[in-house]
C-alpha cells in the first residue's frame, strides 16, 4: 500500500531547510551512481572503523556513509527528499513507518547465510513480522546508571523504577538524579512501574503516571537526553534514566578519567523499553547487492561483535557473543537472562490523536506542580 | 513648511526609482521568507496531521471510508480548550520580560561607559562586546553548565558566602535562574550596541548646558541623557525581547524540571509528537505576539512631538 505524500510548499521549505547541510553528499551520491559504492544512513557512531576496512576490503568497494542522531531527523530527512541510500539503520517504529509508507525493498534471504546468527528472540517483532524487510543489528535498553559508591552508601535499590519515582528514595538524591527528556520514554518507565505495558494508551492510565510523575519532579535535577552522559561520570549526577549505550560510555569515561567511584548500570525487574535497530533496504538505493553483502558480512559474529566492544550496545547475534569483551558480555544489564527479556518491550508508534493528547499531558508535566 | 514642500517637489522620478532599488530586495527579502512563511503557516495550521507525521491529504483518497482530510479548526479549538497554553505564553513572556529588564540594567552603564570613552578606545571596546559571537552560541550555553555545575568552582565560592551567612547551599545549574543566566549573557550584546549607537551621537554640550543651568549629576542623566536614549532602549529591547521569547535552546540545556517556554514545546510538536498543525498553530500566535510587541516597540520609541512649553 503506498501512502500519498502530499509535496506542499511547505514540505518543500523544510525541505530546503533540512537538506542544506545534506546536500553536498547527495551529489556525491549521484556522482558515484556507476561505481563500487555502498551507500549507508546509519546512526553517529555506529560501525566500527575496523569493520568498514575489512568490508571494504571483501567487497572490493567503498562504503559511504551518512549519519543522523535521531529517528526523527531520519525520517525528517528522508521525507524531505533524500535518497540514494541502499541501507538504513532505523529503530522499531520508525521501521515500522517506512514500512507502512513502502520505503523499503524487501529482503532476499537466500543472500542472507548468516541470518541463523541471530537470536530468534529478536525476529518476527511486530513491526515486520516474519523479517521481510528487517535484520537486526543491534539493540539499547532504556535503564538507570548510577554512582555505584554513592548508591551504596545511601543504600538505594538499583533494580527498581522506584529509585527515580518512589520520594522515600528520591529524598535522598534530590537534584542529583535526572530523567530522559522524552514523551515516550519516560510515560513507559511510569507506565512499566505501575505494571502497565509501554504502549498502553489507555487515557486513564496515563494520568495515573502523569500524576506518579508530578509527584517525582520536584526531585529529579532536569529532563536531560544527552548531558547526563557527562554528568553522571563527572559525580554531578547519582542516579540517571537513560540508554544503555550512554551508560557504557559514562562508565567508560569515569574510569578514564580515573574517578574515586564508578558507574554501574541496570534494568529494572518490573521492565523497559527495547529499542532495537535493524539494517533495512531503502527503495533508493542503487546497490541491492552490495546491501545484501553487507548486511551478511555484519551478521558475522566477529564483526557483529566489533560494534558492541566499540559501544557497549547489545547484541542480538548469538555468534557474537563469544568475540565480545567478558565485561561487556556479562552485563545482565546489556544481556538479560531469558526472564528479564520477556519483560522487554518495543515502542509502538502512537496514532496522531493519541500523540496530541500524549503531548498535552506532557506540557503539563513540564509546567505544573501537583 | 516651503522648504519642506520643495524637499517633496525634489523627490524626482529618477529619486523615486533610486529609493525602491535601495528599498526592493529587503523589502523583497521579507515578503519571501516571513509573509510567504507565515502564510504557509496559517494554511498548515488549518489542516489535520499525518498518521506519520506531516500532514494528512487535502482531498481524501479514492475509497478512503473514514479519516479527516480538508481543513478544519480543531487546533485553534484544542488551544482554547485549556488554559494549559496560555500559562506557558505567560510564562514565555515573562521570562523574556525579565531577561530584556536585566539586560538593560547591566547594558546601559557599559554602553555609556563606551559612549564617552575616549574615541580610540571606542571601537576596541565594541569590539570587545561582539567577540563571544566568534565562538558557536551551543558551546558557550555547555560552558555554562560547567560553570554553574555542583561541583564548579564558582558553586563552591556561592554556597561558601551563603553558608557564611547561614544560608543553606543552592543548586545553580538545571534552574530558572541558570535560564535567565543564559539568557541575558546570549543577548546582552544586542541591548549594548543599539544602546551605544544611540548615546554616543549625544552632543556633550547638551550636558555642559545642563550643568551650567544647575543640573546635579542625576538630574542630567534623567532629564537630558536618558530621555535623549530611548529610541536605543526600545530597539535594544525588541532586539532582546523576540529572540528570548522563541529561544528553546538554552532552556533545554540549562534549564530544570519545570523550565519549559514556547520555543520548546513548539519544536516538541514537529519532532516528537508529529503534529505539525498544532506546531503551526501555536507559531501562530507566537507571530500575533511578537508583531504586536513590535508595533508596541514601534510606537513607543516615534519621535517625541516637541513640546509645547
Amino acid at each position: 500500500m503506498s501512502v500519498p505524500v502530499r509535496s506542499t510548499a511547505l514540505s518543500a521549505l523544510l525541505a530546503a531547510v533540512l537538506l542544506l547541510a545534506g546536500c553536498s553528499s547527495q551529489q556525491q551520491n549521484a556522482a558515484a551512481s556507476g561505481e563500487n559504492v555502498l551507500h549507508l544512513f546509519n546512526w553517529n557512531n555506529y560501525i566500527a572503523p575496523a569493520t568498514i576496512q575489512r568490508f571494504e576490503q571483501s567487497c572490493n568497494c567503498k562504503l559511504a556513509q551518512d549519519y543522523y542522531a535521531d529517528n526523527e531527523e531520519m525520517l525528517a530527512k528522508l521525507a524531505a527528499g533524500a535518497s540514494g541510500y541502499d541501507l538504513i539503520v532505523p529503530t522499531g517504529n520508525a521501521m515500522d513507518t517506512l514500512i507502512r509508507q513502502g520505503a523499503l525493498k524487501p529482503l532476499d534471504k537466500s543472500l542472507l547465510p548468516n541470518l541463523k546468527n541471530i537470536n530468534p528472540a529478536y525476529l518476527d517483532s511486530a513491526f515486520d513480522p516474519g523479517n521481510k524487510y528487517s535484520v537486526p543489528y543491534a539493540y539499547t535498553l532504556t535503564l538507570l546508571g548510577f554512582n555505584q559508591e554513592k548508591v551504596k552508601e545511601l543504600g538505594l535499590p538499583t533494580d527498581t523504577w522506584a529509585i527515580i519515582f518512589e520520594p522515600k528514595y528520591l529524598e535522598k538524591i534530590k537534584g542529583r538524579v535526572t530523567v530522559l527528556d522524552s514523551q515516550r520514554e519516560l510515560m513507559a518507565a511510569a507506565l512499566k512501574y505501575l505494571g502497565y505495558s509501554v504502549n498502553d494508551a489507555d487515557e486513564q492510565h496515563w494520568q495515573q503516571a502523569r500524576d506518579l510523575i508530578l509527584r517525582a519532579k520536584p526531585y529529579w535535577a532536569a529532563f536531560s537526553n544527552t548531558s547526563y552522559v557527562k554528568e553522571l561520570a563527572v559525580g554531578n549526577l547519582w542516579v540517571a534514566h537513560g540508554y544503555s549505550n550512554d551508560m557504557f560510555q559514562a562508565a567508560l569515561d569515569a574510569k578514564k578519567t580515573g574517578r574515586k567511584f564508578s558507574i554501574g548500570y541496570s534494568t529494572p525487574r518490573e521492565g523497559a523499553v527495547l529499542a532495537l535497530d535493524s539494517m533495512v533496504l531503502h527503495q533508493s538505493g542503487a546497490r541491492p547487492d552490495l546491501a545484501h553483502q553487507f548486511i551478511n558480512f555484519m551478521l558475522d559474529g566477529k564483526n557483529s561483535a566489533e560494534l558492541t566492544n566499540l559501544t557497549g550496545s547489545g547484541n542480538p547475534n548469538m555468534d557474537a557473543i563469544r568475540f565480545i569483551q567478558p565485561e561487556i558480555a556479562d552485563n545482565k544489564a546489556v544481556f538479560p537472562d531469558r526472564e528479564l527479556l520477556t519483560r522487554l518491550e518495543m515502542l509502538q508508534d502512537l496514532d496522531r490523536r493519541q500523540r496530541r493528547l500524549l503531548s498535552r499531558l506532557w506540557t503539563e508535566i513540564k509546567l505544573r506542580n501537583l | 513648511m516651503p522648504a519642506l514642500f520643495s524637499m517633496i517637489k525634489g523627490d524626482s522620478k529618477a529619486n523615486r526609482i533610486a529609493k525602491w532599488l535601495v528599498s526592493g530586495p529587503p523589502l523583497l527579502f521579507l515578503l519571501v521568507f516571513f509573509v510567504a512563511p507565515s502564510l504557509i503557516m496559517l494554511f498548515t495550521s488549518l489542516r489535520f496531521p499525518g498518521e506519520f507525521g506531516g500532514l494528512a491529504p487535502i482531498a481524501a483518497p479514492a475509497g478512503a471510508v473514514h479519516g479527516e482530510y480538508g481543513l478544519t479548526l480543531e487546533t485553534y479549538q484544542f488551544f482554547f480548550s485549556d488554559i494549559l497554553y496560555a500559562e506557558i505564553f505567560l510564562k514565555s513572556f515573562a521570562v523574556a520580560a525579565a531577561s530584556t529588564l536585566i539586560c538593560l540594567i547591566m547594558a546601559y552603564p557599559l554602553a555609556l561607559l563606551i559612549a564617552r570613552s575616549e574615541k580610540r578606545f571606542r571601537n576596541l571596546m565594541v569590539l570587545l562586546v561582539v567577540l563571544p559571537f566568534a565562538s558557536n552560541f551551543l558551546i558557550r550555553i555547555y560552558a555554562w553548565m560547567i560553570i554553574l555545575g555542583p561541583e564548579s568552582v564558582f558553586s563552591h565560592f556561592i554556597n561558601t558566602v551563603l553558608g557564611a551567612f547561614g544560608i543553606a547551599p543552592v543548586t545553580l545549574l538545571f534552574s530558572s535562574f541558570a535560564v535567565l543566566v543564559g539568557m541575558v549573557y546570549v543577548h546582552l550584546p544586542f541591548m549594548v550596541l543599539p544602546l551605544y549607537t544611540n548615546l554616543e551621537k549625544h552632543d556633550p554640550a547638551l550636558l555642559d548646558a545642563a550643568q551650567d543651568l544647575g543640573a546635579n549629576a542625576w538630574q542630567r542623566f534623567w532629564r537630558v541623557t536618558w530621555p535623549l536614549s530611548l529610541p536605543g532602549v526600545f530597539s535594544g529591547s525588541a532586539l532582546v525581547f523576540i529572540p528570548v521569547l522563541g529561544m528553546f535552546a538554552v532552556p533545554d540545556i540549562l534549564g530544570g524540571t519545570g523550565d519549559i517556554l514556547i520555543g520548546n514545546l513548539i519544536k516538541d510538536q514537529f519532532l516528537g509528537t508529529r503534529d505539525w498543525p498544532f506546531g503551526s498553530t501555536l507559531s501562530i500566535m507566537l507571530t500575533l505576539a511578537v508583531l504586536a510587541i513590535t508595533a508596541l516597540a514601534a510606537w513607543l520609541a516615534r519621535p517625541a512631538a516637541i513640546p509645547e512649553k
